[in-house]
């Protein structure tokens, strides 16, 4: 199991389009992958379990992945996180 | 496979579908039938009629926005072992149903986590955040 600090940088934050990529993104690998947010933890391949968690830019969220391909889920979630899911020039 | 389609007063079941789309990125493959405000609900039917016929041998489920309201109540007609109608259909349940992961489920375990996702997606924010910063 590994994990990541992930800042949000995107101006919207975890909106719908952008929750939609992630989880896109995270169904993508076999391993569980996890966003933890204070006290909440969902699931990273559900586009809902993503909106609840509310995160704004600059929000600090903890990437968590669980199986054979942890390593490779984490740092494509993060590149996407940090490309600002591809919606700002 | 499922098939599936929205119906809906006026044009909200279209809306709703162009919205889904662009937050999916995707096409997505529902059909949306706006019930006539002046008509007597016959020409739902006839597109309902079509649809299930079009559709033989598949599973399909039938989004309405309101118990209770003329649309919904025509699909209610249409209910067998292999047509089920989920009314009250919001954005989070269309986005559920389309992000299901339908391996190994049956369709009404389906039908139920679309249902259960809609209800979810209904919130007063406030309470929510202060659930959550409690």
């Amino acid at each position: 199991m590994i994990e990541k600090t992930q800042v949000i940088i995107n101006k919207l934050g975890l909106h719908a389009r952008a929750a939609a990529k992630l989880s896109h993104l995270a169904n993508m690998f076999s391993a569980n992958i996890y966003l933890i947010y204070n006290e909440d933890k969902v699931n990273a391949k559900s586009l809902l379990g993503i909106l609840t968690l509310a995160a704004s830019v600059g929000n600090e969220l903890i990437l968590q992945a669980n199986g054979d391909d942890e390593q490779q889920a984490i740092a494509a979630i993060s590149d996407l996180f940090n490309r600002k899911f591809d919606e700002e020039s | 496979m499922i098939k599936s389609l929205i119906i809906t007063h006026g044009n909200l079941g279209h809306e709703l579908i162009q919205v889904a789309e662009k937050i999916l990125e995707q096409k997505l493959d529902i059909k949306a039938i706006a019930f006539d405000w002046q008509g007597d609900g016959s020409d739902m039917i006839a597109q309902l009629d079509k649809f299930v016929a079009d559709n033989k041998g598949h599973k399909i489920i039938i989004f309405t926005d309101m118990f209770g309201g003329s649309p919904s109540n025509i699909a209610t007609r249409f209910i067998n072992k292999n047509v089920e109608v989920l009314s009250g259909i919001n954005l989070p349940g269309l986005l559920k149903f389309f992000c299901h992961d339908g391996k190994d489920k049956k369709f009404m375990e389906i039908i139920k986590t679309v249902e259960q996702g809609a209800i979810e997606g209904i919130n007063i924010i406030s309470e929510y955040l202060g659930e959550k910063n409690d």
